[in-house]
């Protein structure tokens, strides 16, 4: 029996309803469009579906979406403000820090949610907050490198 | 200053908007309304004969609306070795027999996925069990079970590569090695897995938006295995998330989604699950190594003579190239004097082995590097000297194999050399390990027996100045988009922004061999070069007309600046010059058309890369444990025309390459691989990433466009071959199969201790 | 794929407990989620009925007063990590949820579930069992304790029965003069233990001697185990290098490793020996701090 749905996703309330088995991933990229979050596996482990929920970064494949009723959602199509693109998706442009490009929406919400929490992180916190996404194209330090840079203050944001 | 406008500029990538704001649809975005979901049967039994596929059950599921078998197909087997028949082995859909766990027998088309799976469920298939083998040094004997008919002892390929007089040569060396080493398996791992969406129209035409190393590979593969033309099929490779070398043959997706919307004229979507795609497609070849090397005592090296036996597993795919290579690269990047290689793949039933990045060469490169730093300790001689003593030079010639033109080894050893010196002491239980590598731009043998250019591209430029360039080649990540875009610009001497790239669909683009063997920039590159220099002709005329100059001034297109080069203030805008062009023509678009496919190059490629690798490692001899903790590359690829593009190469091909030295594996038992996760498939990440540094090297390369060359592959040789030798310098033990894992490192240590307690 | 269920979001812990009850072992109770899903995504496991307890705010909480630390089942490992209190008094806590998986997981996973699944190679419970800690469980007939070191029963099995919820965990105050470490081995830091040590030490008063330890093994056994006869060569006695060495050796004989296809049992019987001998030395320290 499906279950309502009620929850805001980068801005926009929603109502839906979902058979309670439906992952978070598969509710926002199949029944809201959103295929900007991408999944690389079966067990949790790579982190390409990670969005922000609540202020925190989740893994989207390893949650009911009925869970999230009620929750405040962000993905990837939710960073830019129309043409303005934030800046740790400006870093990622000008260091290079992707190159396929199917980990990338998944690296920024882990970025933009560790900078959310802690917007001076050292290094090795920057390591540890994308140690749960896969990249298997750049080899991490260019997207450490793009952090680095924003978190230098490279990327004022315009008000 | 920089005598180019846009070539060796740090630029954004073209597709980068796309892909940060999540935007860029890759195939596994993809829907189409009408679509079905497929999903594919496979066979559990590593070797058996298939006598009944019973797909009753399975066709009374409500939302069941196709299922093929081998039965529905033309029965013709593929392969990528077009030009040798007998290496097209694989009907993808098994008729007769499956020879590895994961072969596919059947496959369904479903209103969803739920669906799908639970008809695969009813899908009852009666097998009769065949003897399997698993190892090659087991199959190629006479006691093996035949996996393919007609190929006795399971060798499915032989390679010979000989110069000189390697027997005659022993006498003469001070010093004789002979060494056995074991390169593992190792699975691509792209972030997408494999997938395709076909739609077979009810105008008998096909279109397939598949994730792809090469668009036109599929379309000709596909074309061959239905048995319709080509030019009625259209393959389009929208954005690709990864390849690595395990996405230019046909896959199961792709044929078995064809097939499906063959029958059922809707389109079909397979998306492959990451445990299919460990299992169930290829991965780079497991090689048992058999090396012997003589030199003099003073490190010149005089014969090497190299054995492999390689694990085919149950198709040829791109195994006979990996094959060939190996043997090849195993004479890199040094001059060897005598030389002899012989090579065997030999079927087993298990996963097919194929391309994956270095395509042979990181398992030559780890074998020969480790085996010349013990020759060197042998020989009392520094590691970097005997590497310079017999390094390659330019316009070495590999006797009846190859012509190297630029070369920068020399200058990468030297800057090896100073990055250890600056390194200084080194604190207790570190170890700095190096190794050197040669890869080649892109291959010439042609086994896939096309006889199109091996690259083409068409540009057309718009009224209002804009460029449209269409090519077929492949953007996988690797940038190929952008660097093309780059030279289409510096060429045509506009701006990277007036360029659009339209790649890799095979309907509006000319056919272009694919992203593998690291061809894309400098066999594509000279086609895109070529095509912008003829439009630019065309635009010149008009140019040169109009502005009356002195015949013998010269004129040029800088920076949208038509203008004579020895006074380039006078001049005239490209954009006007384009209208006029186009308006002098009977209002004819201008196209510029160009094509390259190396000729009278040798046998293997028309350039090679060089470069040298030093690797920091700190072991934890308690516990056998090594971090990774520097990899600083001095590299050479010619002129570097996307800088940002190669860093990023360099980068990743070390988590790669590092990670095929340390960690990644897939153990076996029987034939079933035991860690078809990623949870359980170990690889690096960000916190177990090394620092980089990369040292770049100056160097052109006469047959590249710009003088530019490789730089995708090369990168991925030498890492496991410079872990080795830093943790022998680190803790003085020598691991000589892959990966070297903390528990080898151990025993390895717990070994020398006891050796030495004996003493 | 996940295989249907009915599905239940209780929203008070007596409302979950009646639905456990009634449902028993045809049931699932799903917290964060993050080793469950994973099985559910496999088809490893295919409830009929699911209880979503994620909802239930009042058992997320971090209490702390002179008993002890009581945390509720729900915290989420991240909680734990950033918590000022647990930083304070019980650090090895903070330490261990610090390597434990990734951000993405500690964000949503808890403790609770962490604990119930009953995994061997997890980094809770070894630590839990140096700390001495205690559990409640609850169901409809009421409640109960049951010390941590005795929850695990085998293989990804527990005590817990199936109309029982674990509702809190009880971290003791540590004694004065106690240290507490943690450490686990793997190739690949984020991954799970392929051996991992806890161990806690205090020391007497005055003369140093080592009063009472634990040494808590994971990853070495079906379950995660105390090794008792290593504690029983270092109780009573001045703690030396060479004594925690003996120790080390006497936990890897104790220990019941299996070989996998990450390391062979005798390689992590000999990373027992080293992780027994380091964490004890760092115990130590925090021993001798306190």
């Amino acid at each position: 029996m499906k279950k309502e749905l009620k929850l805001t996703v980068n801005g926009q309330p929603y109502e839906l309803y979902v058979d309670p088995k439906t992952l978070l991933v598969e509710a926002l990229r199949n029944l809201l469009g959103l295929t900007g979050t991408k999944r690389g596996c079966n067990c949790s482990s790579c982190g390409a579906c990670t969005v922000i929920l609540n202020g925190m970064a989740v893994k989207s494949c390893s949650i009911l979406a009925v869970q999230t009723n009620g929750a405040e959602v962000l993905t990837v199509e939710g960073l830019a403000n129309g043409a303005e693109l934030s800046p740790l998706q400006k870093a990622f442009l000008d260091h290079g820090s992707f190159q396929c490009g199917f980990c990338t929406p998944g690296m920024l919400m882990a970025t933009t949610a560790l900078l959310a929490e802690n917007p001076k992180p050292t290094k090795e916190q920057i390591k540890e907050g994308i140690d749960g996404n896969i990249c298997r194209c750049t080899g991490y330090n260019s997207i450490i490198r793009a952090v680095t840079a924003v978190v230098k203050g490279e990327y004022k944001e315009e008000k | 200053m920089s005598k180019y406008s846009v070539i060796g500029t740090r630029v954004h990538r073209v597709d980068g908007p796309e892909k940060v704001t999540g935007s860029a649809k890759y195939t596994f975005d993809l829907t189409l309304p009408n679509m079905l979901y497929g999903k594919i049967l496979r066979s559990p039994h590593p070797h058996a004969k298939i006598l009944n596929i019973d797909t009753s059950k399975a066709e009374k599921l409500i939302g069941l609306k196709a299922i093929v078998t081998g039965k529905d197909t033309i029965g013709k087997k593929q392969g990528i070795w077009r030009r040798f028949p007998e290496l097209c082995d694989e009907e993808i859909l098994c008729r007769t027999k499956v020879r590895y766990i994961g072969d596919p027998v059947a496959a369904v088309a479903a209103i969803d996925e739920a669906t799908a799976e639970e008809a695969l469920d009813l899908i009852e298939v009666e097998y009769e069990l065949l003897p399997a083998v698993f190892n090659p040094l087991e199959a190629i004997t006479e006691e093996a079970p035949q996996i393919h008919e007609g190929v006795e002892l399971n060798l499915n390929v032989n390679r010979h590569i000989e110069w000189g007089n390697v027997d005659d040569a022993w006498k003469d060396c001070d010093h004789v090695r002979e060494d056995q080493f074991v390169c593992s398996s190792q699975a691509h791992m792209c972030m997408e897995t494999h997938c395709a969406l076909a739609s077979f129209d009810y105008n008998n035409k096909l279109t397939v938006w598949t994730s792809t190393q090469s668009a036109y590979y599929i379309q000709a593969l596909l074309a061959d295995m239905l048995g319709i033309r080509e030019g009625d099929i259209r393959v389009i490779n929208p954005y690709t998330g990864g390849g690595f070398g395990s996405k230019f043959e046909l896959d199961s997706a792709q044929f078995c989604a064809a097939l499906l919307s063959q029958k059922i004229r809707r389109p079909v979507k397979i998306v492959l699950s990451r445990e299919e795609e460990f299992t169930a497609t290829k991965r780079r070849t497991p090689m048992y190594y058999f090396l012997k090397l003589g030199a003099k005592k003073d490190g010149t090296l005089l014969a090497k003579e190299v054995r492999v036996i390689t694990e085919g597993g149950a198709y040829t795919g791109m195994g006979a190239t990996a094959l060939y290579l190996t043997g090849f690269f195993s004479s890199f990047p040094y001059k060897y004097p005598n030389y002899r290689y012989d090579g065997y793949r030999v079927y087993t039933n298990t996963e097919p082995t194929s391309a994956m990045r270095g395509f042979g060469a990181p398992q030559s490169t780890f074998v020969g590097e480790s085996q010349l730093d013990m020759m060197a300790e042998e020989l009392g001689i520094d590691p970097i000297e005997i590497r310079r003593k017999n390094g390659m030079t330019p316009n070495y010639v590999v006797p009846g194999q190859a012509f190297i033109q630029s070369c920068g080894l020399h200058e990468c050893l030297d800057k090896i050399e100073e990055h250890i010196k600056q390194r200084g002491k080194l604190p207790p239980n570190h170890g700095i390990g190096i190794a050197s590598y040669g890869f080649m731009s892109g291959g010439i043998f042609n086994w896939f027996d096309t006889s199109y250019a091996f690259s083409s591209a068409i540009i057309r430029i718009n009224i209002d100045g804009k460029v449209d360039l269409f090519t077929g080649a492949n953007e996988i990540g690797q940038g190929s988009n952008t660097t093309l875009s780059m030279i289409c610009a510096e060429e045509l001497g506009v701006k990277l922004d007036d360029i659009r790239i339209h790649s890799a669909d095979t309907g509006i683009c000319p056919a272009d061999l694919g992203a593998w063997g690291s061809r894309e920039t400098l066999m594509n590159g000279n086609a895109v070069k070529m095509a912008a220099a003829d439009a630019k002709r065309q635009i010149m005329e008009f140019a040169a007309a109009k502005l009356g100059g002195n015949i013998t001034y010269d004129m040029d297109i800088k920076d949208r600046w038509i203008h004579f080069v020895d006074r380039p203030e006078r001049g005239i805008s490209y954009f006007d010059v384009v209208k006029e062009a186009i308006r002098g023509k009977d209002g004819e678009v201008i196209i510029g058309r160009g094509h390259y496919t190396p000729h009278r190059k040798g046998m293997i490629s028309p350039a090679y890369s060089f470069g040298v690798q030093a690797a920091e490692v700190a072991v934890d001899p308690e516990t056998g444990k090594y971090k990774l903790v520097n990899v600083t590359t001095a590299h050479e690829s010619g002129t570097v025309i996307n800088p940002v593009g190669i860093e990023g190469q360099l980068e990743g091909a070390i988590m790669m390459a590092g990670g095929y030295g340390y960690c990644e594996d897939q153990p076996m038992d029987e034939g079933k691989i035991l860690n078809p996760s990623i949870a359980d498939y170990k690889l690096i990440r960000s916190l177990d990433m090394p620092e980089t540094k990369i040292l770049e090297i100056d160097t052109y390369e006469p047959e590249g466009p710009f003088g530019a060359k490789e730089a995708g592959e090369g990168l991925t040789n030498p890492t496991a071959g410079a872990i080795a030798n830093a943790v022998y310098k680190a803790v003085g033990v020598r691991i000589n199969t892959l990966p070297i894992t903390p528990e080898k490192v151990f025993s390895a240590l717990r070994e020398k201790e006891a050796k030495k307690k004996k003493k | 794929m996940i295989k249907d269920f009915k599905y239940f979001a209780p929203k008070t812990l007596k409302e979950a407990l009646t639905l456990l009850d009634k449902y028993q072992d045809e049931c699932k109770v799903i917290a964060g989620g993050q080793s469950l899903l994973v099985l559910m995504k496999q088809g490893l496991v295919a409830p009929e009925y699911l209880i979503d307890i994620k909802g239930l705010t009042e058992l997320n909480y971090i209490k702390s007063d002179a008993k002890g630390l009581r945390i509720g089942a729900l915290t989420t490992h991240r909680a734990i990590e950033k918590s000022a209190v647990i930083k304070r008094k019980c650090s090895v806590l903070a330490e261990m949820e610090q390597r434990l998986a990734s951000i993405q997981t500690r964000n949503w996973g808890t403790i609770g579930g962490n604990i119930c699944h009953g995994e061997p190679a997890g980094d809770p419970v070894p630590v839990l069992i140096a700390l001495n800690a205690t559990l409640s469980l609850a169901s409809v007939k009421g409640k109960r304790n049951m010390a941590v070191e005795d929850f695990s029963l085998d293989y990804f099995e527990t005590a817990l029965e199936h109309n029982e919820l674990l509702t809190e965990i009880q971290v003791p105050a540590a004694p004065p003069h106690t240290g507490t470490a943690y450490t686990k081995f793997n190739v690949i830091e984020s991954d799970l233990a392929t051996v991992g040590v806890a161990v806690s030490i205090t020391l007497r008063s005055g003369d140093g001697v080592c009063q009472d330890v634990r040494i808590a093994l994971g990853a070495s056994a079906p379950t995660p185990m105390r090794a008792k006869q290593a504690e029983a060569v270092v109780k009573g006695k001045k703690i030396t290098d060479n004594l925690l060495k003996e120790a080390g050796e006497i936990a890897s004989t104790e220990a019941e490793p299996i070989s996998d296809i990450y390391a062979s049992a005798e390689y992590r019987r000999e990373l027992m020996k080293v992780l027994v001998s380091r964490v004890g030395k760092e115990a130590l320290a925090r021993a001798k701090q306190a």
